[in-house]
């Protein structure tokens, strides 16, 4: 019996290999749309429950045995961040696909790859084992290589290439980390403490199992103690934090070659400066739907490994590391900001603001405050959403014009008011503008920054000068294509989006002005997760 | 219905209306549809402004959790004092009026079924920061305002830039100067007004993370940024020696009311960021004639109002100082500028560096009460003065220029008699209702400054020179457009007054410039303090000798055949020349910012980045990519250098044996100092 989350799996995986037997051009497309709507669908179904009845468990939890002498299972489940992330996977891929429908070579291949990709992602973000977790990770790269380095532009080895070595090494590390966990527990297992407060958060059965571990605590006592197997759940990795702070691999303590390790593979796929001149390639280079693929929902899974594993695992480390990491995030805003300023390509400059955005996210996870934790996903959800639709634009634009050069453009409200007014929305969407989604996780990380302790609030005060950076390249950019006389003749004659497109961009647009207007329902679904998360990690200060 | 009830209806309703009229094809339906809909809104405005200012009271209306975060909540929900009130109903009116009157403005244009919508939209967003209970709604609102104003400003958005227009260089003036042609044009300015406005609600939003922190030090939870809880909070005696930062409570809520200054000061276009207002005269007329009155510029005025608990004396020290500075530099502008709606544009801005200079007399010389009264009476003024100076462009055909037109009071005797009592309104003569908020405004001003001495003479000085320009500047306007003889004949050969609908919108705003009991003071019980007397002579004095001055140059000189306005410019060129040039400070902003900080530092990033556009072109062989020192082109030297000791691994496992043992030596060399050092 496959339950809904492994359905998420299997389902884009069966698809995949119908669209490769299939010799059809049709076809392929609608498997693809149905394997993503599966996705939305069941993303959202959880969502919607999380949204309604709070709480910091994992539910639709499913285990298939996979090696028990390992301990290594086929396990599922989601929490408020899985499902916002689910949900996000499955939208933006639907997107993708509409924005692809027709434009695409060799469909059957295509859409193959990208249903691969589907399954993978959704492996990340549904995973309670960090081997399934491991092998989703590093399974994203393989669709993404053909992805851009088959369907994409001219330099779409160079730029294949160097997305493919820079995220692979980026995660060797994290096999090394996951090696080395396993190596330094014994066979038998361990005894840890745990806090009454991680029990109340996390059990659903008023404290009698955590986890599915049997809890044995004495009455009225502030400790009790659970006995966790050798494997690989990441929860039962997550109680043995202490475990891994005290072990000692290849001369370093283990939670600090751990946490570097999933740190590096996490902050090369967010991408933090200065691990992020792939994304530029890799996005120029990318056909339109990849772009969106790659904005919307890949870089979000660097976001995800900080939130499922490196805080969770290591949470001392984490703690030791937000300074810094706080730092990395404020020069990603800036630098980001300023270098989305400075280019002339539409694409580079759509990839530039998502560096910035993504700063945001970082912020407000590094600020150890639940509210920041808060904006971060949200943050990472509405830029999904936002960067999403800018990609589709730009793809608009070149599909017409057949360049991205800022420059080439201008007057296009005249001829193509549909995509001008889109354009708009998106921008002031990135832009942060209240009433659009884009605002609550910018405004959330802020808050939480300055809130927190530390170098925070000063870190928080500078980033709010990209509030001005960020209109100053978006309205810039809108400024420079769509406003102003008409600068080409021939653009006189472009036509306006056309049904396909606008069936790409609509929902995108619903969704940032219902998540803008009213975000209670992310927020209330991301916040028990959110708030067990920053307990269990000061707790490791005790 | 309730007050609260009502006043969410007040607010929903020009939303509501924005939607509607959208779907609207017919720009004449839509217009009247959105300012019937105005008139609704504004006559519940007035019958909730009746009920709560006839008590005095304050009414918390409906509230709604927006966000619960565990530490504290945000919430949106609405607060009917006699402010409010009163600011709503303003609000409400004029939209109506310059709904009606745009129906006939935009009556040939292709583009006119845009604007009901844009319009109502902004409007809504204005009574959101005005009814607004907490002050994250009003951010989020104000934000919105800025969005209005954006759209608004580039509703034309296919205009050409000053520089290659050739109706505005044929149209424009002799003393045309300072301005920077090549970006004056409706999507730049939209462009440089939202980003201004950005800078100042970088600060707000630091105010708002200041006055967050500071209550939370103070151990508050729940909607803390709430006018009620903020208000509380900085009346209340500091609990403990909680420090942040090592700052204490008190220290921060000075922050904080800097932070929300600082937002005033972008929207309400006070110095250094007032470019800006001057350059959305590049929008409709009528958009300006609602932006400058009620719904934009007003906000940063009613913000500090609002948040008054919060200034300190320092804080309002600093407020009264750039209000001053703003009032008499933009005052100094618009008696040089030869541009009809320039002049108006600086003037607003003067006029709101006055506001600023009332409100910061403080509470106790009724300085609140002094700069709201003044921004009342300026707001019904100032969209008379721009529906006026519609009707004048529409009739002369877009020309602007203050030198070519003369003369008109024959060919449109409504607009000229209506503006000049706009005009008399603003400079303050008796019985007009500028005469009692100006006077406010001096009294409370120079109360406080004998009250503190020292720095708080600066901005009663200031402004009462402003004060003085203002007389002068605005009787010029009025002079150089309808009085004397008709200068262009040609020109003016076809001006008649408005229609009679939009004739009527003009007129319904002429009651307000009068100084009946409505209109001011009397709902806002301003303090007539020991001031008032000596204020009262200093402003009649100050009106008297601005306006004889006027007189004398612009309307009794030319009509002998004297030049004095030339004369006066050349004997004092380079003063004339630094008004002119705005006093440098829009290039400045333009080479400091938007070229140095701005574009430049962009550029330099970029290239430090990714390299030059040819390393870039070239990527397709890596090996012949330019040698260049970039973060992208490091990644790569990596990359190359990863490669080669791969081609060097290749060769040792095809190596000898003395290769194995050297490398057999080294490892067990490492292994051992790695053990020893253990």
């Amino acid at each position: 019996m496959i339950g809904p989350l492994l359905w998420c799996l299997v389902a884009p995986l069966l698809l995949a290999a119908v669209c490769l037997l299939l010799r059809s051009a049709v076809w392929p497309r609608w498997l693809a749309l149905a394997g993503s709507l599966l996705t939305l669908a069941i993303g959202g179904y959880a969502l919607l429950d999380f949204a309604q009845h709070p709480g910091a468990d994992f539910r639709l939890q499913q285990s298939l045995a996979w090696s028990p002498d390992f301990g290594a299972n086929l396990a599922v489940g989601v929490d408020g961040m899985g499902a916002a992330m689910l949900f996000l996977s499955g939208l933006v891929t639907a997107m993708a696909t509409i924005v692809a429908w027709r434009h695409e070579r060799s469909p059957g291949t295509y859409h193959a790859l990208v249903l691969l990709l589907l399954a993978a992602m959704n492996g990340v973000f549904v995973a309670l084992d960090l081997l399934v977790f491991y092998v989703s990770w590093e399974a994203v790269l393989l669709p993404m290589l053909p992805l851009v380095g088959v369907f994409g532009g001219p330099q779409r080895r160079y730029a294949a290439l160097k997305f493919f070595a820079y995220t692979l090494a980026g995660s060797v590390t994290m096999l090394a980390m996951l090696l080395a966990l396993w190596s330094v527990t014994p066979a038998a297992g361990r005894s840890v403490l745990v806090p009454a407060s991680t029990i109340a958060a996390y059990s659903i059965d008023g404290g009698a199992t955590l986890h599915g571990l049997p809890v044995l605590r004495t009455a009225d006592s502030p400790i009790a103690t659970v006995h966790v197997p050798r494997g690989f759940d990441l929860r039962h990795l997550a109680l043995q934090a202490n475990a891994w702070a005290d072990a000692r691999f290849l001369g370093w303590s283990l939670a600090a070659f751990g946490f570097l390790a999933v740190l590096l593979a996490c902050l090369v796929k967010v991408p933090a400066v200065p691990l992020h001149t792939w994304l530029p390639h890799a996005h120029v280079q990318a056909p339109t739907a990849v772009s969106v693929l790659l904005a919307g929902v890949l870089l979000k899974l660097g976001v995800y490994g900080l939130y499922r594993v490196a805080w969770p695992l290591f949470p001392s480390q984490a703690i030791e590391w937000a300074p810094t990491l706080g730092v990395i995030a404020l020069v990603g805003i800036l630098w980001g900001a300023y270098a989305a300023l400075g280019q002339r390509d539409l694409k580079r400059l759509v990839a530039y603001s998502s560096v910035s955005h993504m700063g945001f996210c970082l912020l407000g996870l590094a600020s150890m405050t639940a509210v920041g934790a808060i904006g971060g996903l949200v943050q990472a959800v509405t830029h999904g959403l936002s960067s999403s639709l800018l990609f589709v634009l730009v793809g608009v634009v070149y599909d017409r014009a057949h360049h991205r050069d800022v420059a080439g453009f201008g007057g296009l409200m005249r001829p193509m008011p549909r995509f001008a007014w889109l354009l708009l929305v998106a921008a002031l969407a990135g832009a942060g503008l209240p009433g659009l989604a884009g605002f609550v996780g910018e405004l959330l990380a802020l808050l939480g920054a300055f809130t927190a302790k530390g170098s925070f609030p000063w870190l928080a005060a500078i980033a709010t000068l990209s509030v001005v950076l960020s209109a100053a390249y978006m309205l810039w950019t809108v400024k420079r294509v769509a406003f102003g006389p008409l600068r080409h003749a021939e653009h006189a004659t472009f036509p306006d989006c056309d049904r396909r497109e606008l069936a790409a961009m609509l929902p995108l647009v619903v969704l940032l002005v219902v998540l803008g207007c009213w975000p209670a329902p992310l927020v209330n679904a991301l916040r028990p997760a959110c708030e067990a998360l920053l307990m269990h990690v000061q707790g490791a200060l005790r | 219905m309730s007050t609260g009830a009502l006043s969410v209806v007040v607010w929903l309703l020009p939303l509501v209306t924005a939607v509607v009229v959208g779907c609207l094809r017919s720009a004449k339906l839509a217009h009247y549809a959105a300012a019937a809909a105005m008139a609704v809104a504004a006559v519940l405005a007035a019958s909730m402004a009746v009920t709560v200012v006839g008590g005095g009271v304050a009414v918390q209306g409906p509230h709604a959790l927006w966000l619960d975060l565990g530490s504290f909540t945000l919430g949106v929900g609405t607060l009917i004092d006699p402010m409010s009130a009163v600011m709503a109903t303003i609000v409400c009116v004029l939209a109506a009026v310059v709904l009606v009157f745009n129906a006939w403005y935009m009556h040939d244009d292709p583009l006119a079924a845009r604007f009901p919508w844009q319009f109502c939209g902004f409007v809504a967003a204005m009574l959101g920061v005005v009814l607004s209970d907490n002050l994250f709604l009003t951010f989020c609102c104000w934000e919105l305002v800025g969005l209005g104003s954006y759209l608004l400003i580039g509703f034309w958005f296919d205009k050409p830039a000053a520089s290659d227009d050739p109706d505005y260089q044929s149209n424009k003036g002799r003393g045309a100067r300072g301005v920077l042609e090549h970006q004056l044009s409706p999507a730049h300015a939209q462009l440089k007004a939202f980003v201004m406005n950005r800078v100042g609600d970088a600060g707000f939003l630091l105010g708002i993370g200041a006055l967050l922190v500071a209550s939370l030090l103070a151990g508050r939870s729940g909607d803390v940024l709430a006018f009620s809880q903020l208000a509380t909070l900085a009346s209340a005696e500091p609990v403990g020696t909680a420090t942040f930062l090592g700052l204490s409570a008190s220290s921060l809520l000075g922050l904080g009311a800097l932070g929300i200054f600082a937002g005033a000061i972008g929207k309400s276009a006070q110095f250094p960021l007032h470019t800006w207002l001057p350059d959305a005269m590049q929008g409709p007329t009528t958009a300006s004639s609602i932006i400058h009155a009620a719904t934009m510029v007003a906000a940063g005025v009613f913000l500090v109002a609002r948040c008054y608990p919060l200034f300190s004396p320092d804080a309002l020290l600093v407020v009264g100082w750039t209000g001053g500075i703003t009032c008499l530099l933009a005052a100094s502008i618009a008696c040089v500028q030869w541009d009809l709606k320039a002049v108006l544009a600086y003037s607003t801005v003067s006029q709101l560096g006055l506001m600023f200079v009332g409100l910061a007399a403080g509470a106790a010389h009724g300085g609140r009460d002094a700069g709201l009264a003044h921004l009342f009476t300026h707001a019904f003024a100032k969209c008379l003065l721009f529906l006026c100076a519609g009707a004048v462009i529409h009739a002369v055909h877009g020309c602007q220029d203050l030198h070519r037109l003369g003369g008109l009071r024959k060919r449109m005797p409504i607009t000229a008699w209506a503006s000049l009592l706009a005009v008399l309104a603003l400079g303050g003569f008796p019985l007009l209702s500028g005469f009692f908020s100006k006077d406010a405004v001096l009294a409370a001003s120079l109360s406080a400054a004998l009250a503190d001495g020292g720095a708080a003479y600066g901005p009663f000085v200031l402004a009462s020179v402003g004060s003085l320009l203002t007389a002068a500047y605005m009787l010029r306007w009025w002079l150089s457009i309808f009085a004397g003889r008709e200068r262009d004949a040609e020109l003016v050969h076809h001006a008649h007054d408005p229609s009679p609908a939009a004739a009527i919108a003009m007129c319904v705003l002429l009651p307000f410039t009068l100084a009946l009991p409505w209109t001011i003071g009397d709902w806002l019980h301003v303090q007539h303090g020991e001031t008032h007397g000596p204020a009262m002579v200093l402003a009649l004095s100050l009106l008297a000798i601005g306006g004889v001055f006027a007189g004398w140059v612009f309307w009794w000189a030319p009509s002998k055949g004297h030049d004095v306005a030339g004369a006066l410019a050349t004997n004092l060129r380079r003063l004339h020349v630094a008004c002119s040039e705005l006093w440098g400070i829009d290039r400045l902003w333009d080479r400091v910012f938007t070229r140095g900080l701005g574009q430049t530092l962009a550029k330099a990033t970029a290239r430090l980045d990714l390299g030059s556009a040819e390393r870039l072109a070239a990527l397709q062989d890596v090996a012949n990519a330019p040698d260049e020192v970039s973060l992208d082109g490091l990644v790569d030297d990596a990359a190359r250098g990863a490669w080669r000791l791969g081609r060097a691994g290749s060769w040792f496992h095809g190596g000898g044996l003395t290769v194995y043992v050297t490398a057999a030596f080294v490892l067990a060399t490492v292994a051992a100092l790695v053990g020893a050092l253990q």
